[in-house]
């Protein structure tokens, strides 16, 4: 028996929803990748091409994520297969381009779970003082490896800390998803979203309050360190890579592209406001990203570092940034237990707000396409889930973590954008489109985003997509930038997506079969 | 900090606080059904 669309799960309140999809699009980046991005790429300058993508590209395509979701939760399809078929009746291939919609966010689970539990394992090691006495890079960078496997030292002998953490952290997501939209992921994020605001605000008046806590050293101060992220360097923007760099950005920072949004909003009402709410869930990121994000660790690590060391931190990486600099910083400070704590265990609540949502497609497309159970299709994604995790976990020095997120975390973001896009614009057709976004709507989209959204917004996307073909393409393909002795293994990791790819699409095909059958046997 | 810094924070935090607290303003003053 089919399920029948009253069965379908719904959002119990809109700022459930909200929350939702703000803690979806929170995560480490706000608090690492944005400051450290800011400061590489003219400072204050770069807000100029990042907040020209955010208008033309990242509120639209939040907007029309809102709206093809819910228009496709209206057909029983949470996921882009069903809702892109909605979309395009006639065209019996485009169920296949959604399946980058359930693949990409599967792909990002299967390694971002991972780094989440180190943020949990170092919430634990703040409390407990597991680092306190580490004062400087080598000895902060060697803890980090040693919990990651990638060496045996006086702090850790093996995976076995990271893998516990890691199983806690699996676990937890998995129960979050099992009780499902209203009872799992809206209960869980209406107090996840308020908790990780508390931290970030604590960290955020902490480190506007540090003044200049070396008096040797009067330049070290908290002005200098803001100073630093914000002065702008106009000459950047002459840079094409600035300007691709702040589209990218925005695509992270707000989650589209990945299928994300589309599974969320599929569980609205068909008369819910899109507009308003999607333009909240902007905001609310952006607070956590502008505001916050860029506020705490580059203007800390400045204040305790200096304006030399500063520049190698800001280029050291994602990792770098959160797991050594910060802690270094932390350590230095009063109460640093517990300012370490806060910090981590921030990244933890905006890390797994993220991932139940990169977790909801999948189990999604199993209970609407195949009409399992949630409990049956929570199992069934688990447990395929967890098998998935395990390359990222014992293969990080080969290179299989940073692989799984150019494809996943990457590529397929920008690819898929550009599909959902002329998808709406151009084969749902504007006017169409333009009444569906409104329907409901608490807010009306400023006229010219007709214009944007159908001219504007997909040229910005192919420009990406052929700026990045011209420069990268090829030194991808040919794992130019690749170790010799990992090239196996990133070998192995792309013939491992192609896989999965494959194995999704041909679930999408037996899924459309089994509805035609059923359509063809009921009277 | 310099000036035009402290200029390209203020713009850029007085746009997403006031957006922010415009977004919330209409949801929590809208009429619940």
């Amino acid at each position: 028996m089919s399920k029948t669309l009253t069965n379908r799960q719904q959002w119990g309140s809109r700022l459930g929803i909200i929350m939702a999809v703000a803690g979806s699009a929170i995560g480490l980046g706000n608090f690492l990748r944005f400051p450290a991005k800011v400061a590489a790429n003219g400072g204050g300058a770069f807000l100029i091409p990042y907040f020209v993508a955010l208008l033309l590209l990242g509120i639209p395509l939040m907007w029309i994520e809102w709206t093809l979701g819910r228009y496709g939760g209206g057909f029983g399809h949470g996921t882009a297969p069903g809702i892109f078929h909605s979309i395009w009746r006639k065209n019996r291939f485009i169920k296949y381009f959604g399946v980058i919609g359930i693949f990409g966010p599967l792909v990002i689970f299967i390694y971002y779970t991972y780094i989440e539990s180190w943020t949990l394992a170092y919430s634990f090691f703040a409390l407990f003082g597991k680092y306190h006495g580490l004062m400087d890079q080598a000895g902060m960078k060697s803890f980090l490896s040693g919990y990651q496997g990638l060496e045996q030292n006086q702090y850790f002998n093996g995976l076995g800390w990271a893998y516990c953490f890691f199983l806690i952290t699996f676990v937890l997501n998995a129960v979050v998803i099992y009780h499902g939209i209203k009872g799992g992921i809206e209960r869980f994020c209406k107090w996840a979203l308020p908790a990780l605001f508390f931290c970030a605000i604590i960290l955020f008046v902490r480190v506007l309050t540090l003044g200049t806590p070396n008096p040797a050293q009067p330049d070290w101060n908290i002005n200098n360190g803001l100073g630093f992220v914000w002065n702008p360097d106009f000459s950047a923007l002459k840079s094409a890579r600035v300007w691709l760099e702040a589209a990218g950005q925005i695509f992270f920072t707000l989650s589209v592209g990945i299928g994300v949004i589309l599974t969320y909003a599929s569980y609205l009402r068909k008369g819910d406001d899109v507009v308003l709410s999607g333009t909240t869930a902007t905001s609310v990121n952006e607070f956590a990203e502008v505001i916050l994000g860029g506020s705490i660790i580059l203007p800390a690590a400045f204040v305790f570092f200096g304006p030399t060391e500063i520049q190698n931190i800001a280029q050291s990486g994602t990792f770098n940034l959160g797991f050594v600099t910060m802690p270094l910083v932390v350590n230095q400070m009063p109460l640093s237990h517990l300012m370490g704590f806060l910090w981590f265990f921030l990244l933890f609540l905006a890390g797994i707000t993220s991932s139940v949502s990169l977790a909801q497609p999948a189990v999604a497309f199993l209970e609407d396409e195949f009409n399992l159970t949630r409990k049956r299709a929570v199992m069934i994604f688990a447990a395929v889930a967890f098998i998935l995790c395990h390359p990222a976990i014992l293969f990080l020095k080969n290179g299989v973590v940073d692989e799984l997120d150019f494809w996943g975390g990457t590529f397929c973001l920008v690819v898929f954008a550009t599909v959902e896009v002329i998808l709406f614009s151009w084969v749902f057709g504007m006017e169409k489109a333009w009444a569906e976004v409104h329907h409901g709507a608490d807010m009306n989209v400023p006229a010219i985003y007709k214009f944007i959204i159908k001219y504007i917004t997909p040229l910005f996307l192919l420009a990406i997509l052929g700026a990045w073909f011209y420069q990268d393409w090829l030194k991808v393909i040919l794992m130019e930038n690749v170790a010799p002795e990992n090239k196996i293994y990133v070998l192995a990791t792309r013939l491992g997506l192609l896989a999965m790819f494959v194995v999704l699409a041909i679930l999408v095909k037996l899924a459309w079969k089994r509805k035609y059958k059923e359509e063809e046997i009921r009277p | 900090m310099r000036p035009d810094g402290w200029l390209f924070l203020i713009i850029a935090w007085g746009f997403i606080a006031g957006l922010t607290f415009y977004c919330f303003k209409k949801i929590l003053t809208k009429k619940t059904v």
